[in-house]
């Protein structure tokens, strides 16, 4: 590969197809691309072999006006142990924190993951999430996207053990001229293990979402079980979804399906609402947070799962009521 | 209590062009009296009902609907809603993830506000919705779920019906309630409508069969086609289309199917 599509700073340019619906460098603009890059701050949630945390772990990662930020985060799990971590992005002012996530559950691990990414309107924020399973660990990870001007969410993961089952969910919350791009590799590297994607998104305005999820089965990987499924409702005409979804297996005996559907809400059960007395305004406020609400109840912890329900319903009513 | 006067409506068809499906329907129902409408595929019998609740899609091209001085037409469907037009659907939505309480709670509460009335408080919205629950053979478990959501067809019709007593309206259009139902099931839904017949409350039941009207026994009954209503009888012209089919009473009919 020739250097030049590097271009300046290092950054790769829309023409290299994992970019293809977002452009990092128009987004940074003059400014963010001369800031000089902060030397990464680390933080490392380590358990030990079957330590189970009765408290989640709890990072919070701030963005300050005119600094490139580069966090690192590395959550190990050995054999057998449990954790929650909740990870929280906000800031005030224009910058670009560009975020690195390692992921390592060791047999029988279980980790919940939580983002909640809240960041300021004029930043940009790209991160990539690396995860790596092995026999029988459980992974919950579930993402909110409400915050930034452009966000680039990659997550990779690779099962490496029999058994184990990975599910990631995601809500993202759109409006403005908010872009919010969530780009996936699910790789089945070993076999009877069970994977599941769940996206939903709201746009409003002139938002635009991306959602290309790609579970790759490989040729060990029999009795392999992945489903991806994403869904968005588009609130305005001004809005846009860009859906990819794809399934690369090269094993027998496998089940994979995916499926996807961008439309404006449905006219039947918003016409069955309002024929029992309900506003219109208050049944597409009911119909569109049942809708997120599917993707947050699958975190098994009422206490966040409540919290990130008032964050979007808070989202939701200041979307409507401009309606 | 309803007046329908010389109503013509039409939809919109894919292409954008309309169609005209009611064609000067005239009808009167008197507080406490039950309506029967049978007729054929293709009548209008459904539009009807859409027409009165307000469902987008139709146009009214003239005519005039009146409720108690009220009129119909100008309202949208969450006014008729307050006004007490209740629609029981034919084929009932299913709503994932609104929970049948929370929805019977806003519907509850939606009205209320419409008349100006407090909202009703927790125990006294368990206590109304266990009630009335519990008198149609709704279990926990139904109403643990999403609206409608993994229901028999049964059930969905029985979830109307429970609706309808909960909400306490004054004009309830059933339409083709008695579809996709078997025996016991009918019977059920046709108790709960007639627990509901307390001499001021009016209805309007759409239907195919007669079956059903043994069970809920209508004043009136009218045969319809084309978009209107061809002739109107006692219970008794009910079971005498029963017996000899459509064609009797379309054949005269022009441009009867």
């Amino acid at each position: 590969m020739s250097l030049r599509v590097l271009d300046r700073n290092a950054l790769p340019t829309p023409k290299q197809e994992q970019w293809k619906y977002t452009n990092l460098q128009k987004a940074l603009g003059e400014d963010l691309l001369k800031v000089r890059p902060q030397a990464p701050e680390q933080i490392l949630v380590h358990k030990l072999a079957g330590e189970v945390s009765s408290e989640p772990d709890m990072v919070v990662w701030k963005g300050e006006n005119g600094i490139h930020h580069q966090p690192r985060l590395k959550i190990l799990l050995e054999d057998k142990a449990q954790a929650t971590v909740i990870e929280h992005h906000q800031g005030a002012g224009s910058y670009w924190k560009n975020m690195g996530t390692e992921i390592l559950l060791g047999a029988g691990a279980q980790l919940n993951y939580i983002r909640i990414q809240n960041e300021s309107i004029d930043a940009v924020h790209t991160d990539m999430v690396h995860i790596d399973m092995n026999r029988d660990a459980r992974l919950n990870f579930f993402s909110l996207n409400l915050g930034g001007k452009l966000m680039r969410h990659d997550v990779h993961t690779v099962i490496n053990g029999s058994g184990a089952q990975c599910q990631l969910n995601g809500v993202n919350l759109l409006r403005g001229s908010q872009h919010c791009d969530t780009t996936i590799l699910m790789e089945h590297v070993a076999p009877n293990s069970v994977s599941r994607q769940f996206y939903r998104s709201i746009l409003d305005d002139s938002a635009h979402g991306v959602f290309q999820g790609k579970v790759h089965v490989h040729k060990e990987a029999k009795k392999t079980d992945g489903y991806q499924l994403a869904n968005t409702i588009l609130l305005s005409q001004g809005a846009r979804m860009n859906t990819k979804p794809e399934l690369e297996i090269y094993a027998d005996d496998v089940k994979c399906s995916h499926g996807t559907t961008t439309g404006a809400l449905d006219e039947e059960p918003l016409f069955y609402l309002r024929s029992r007395g309900l506003s219109e305004a208050q049944a597409r406020l009911l119909l569109i947070q049942a809708f997120v609400d599917e993707v947050i109840d699958k975190i098994n912890d009422e206490t966040q799962s409540g919290q990130i329900k008032d964050l979007a319903e808070k989202w939701l009513k200041t979307q409507l009521e401009q309606k | 209590m309803i007046k329908i006067n010389n109503l013509h409506a039409s939809v919109e068809i894919a292409d954008g062009t309309k169609k005209e499906i009611i064609k000067g329907f005239n009808l009167e129902i008197k507080p406490g009296e039950v309506h029967a409408i049978m007729g054929p595929n293709g009548a209008g019998k459904s539009t009807l009902s859409y027409v009165l609740s307000g469902r987008d899609g139709y146009k009214v091209t003239s005519g005039s609907v009146d409720v108690d001085g009220i009129d119909l037409l100008a309202l949208n469907p969450e006014e008729r809603a307050a006004v007490g037009v209740f629609l029981a659907f034919q084929y009932p939505v299913e709503i994932p993830g609104v929970n049948m309480n929370v929805f019977l709670k806003a519907a509850v509460n939606a009205v209320r506000k419409q008349h100006g009335e407090e909202e009703l408080d927790a125990l006294g919205m368990l206590k109304l919705i266990k009630g009335k629950s519990r008198e149609l053979g709704i279990t926990d478990d139904m109403m643990s779920r999403a609206v409608n959501v993994g229901f028999s067809g049964g059930e969905k019709k029985r979830n109307e019906i429970l609706q309808m007593a909960i909400l306490e309206p004054k004009f309830c259009i059933l339409d083709e309630t008695d579809s996709g139902l078997d025996i016991d099931a009918m019977k059920v839904v046709a108790e709960g409508v007639n627990k509901l017949r307390d001499g001021e409350r009016s209805f309007l039941v759409i239907t195919h069969y007669q079956r059903l009207l043994d069970y809920i026994k209508p004043d009136v009954v009218h045969i319809m086609a084309d978009g209107k209503i061809i002739k109107t009888g006692d219970a008794g012209l009910a079971l005498e289309l029963e017996e000899k089919g459509y064609g009797e009473f379309l054949g005269g009919e022009e441009g009867a199917v």
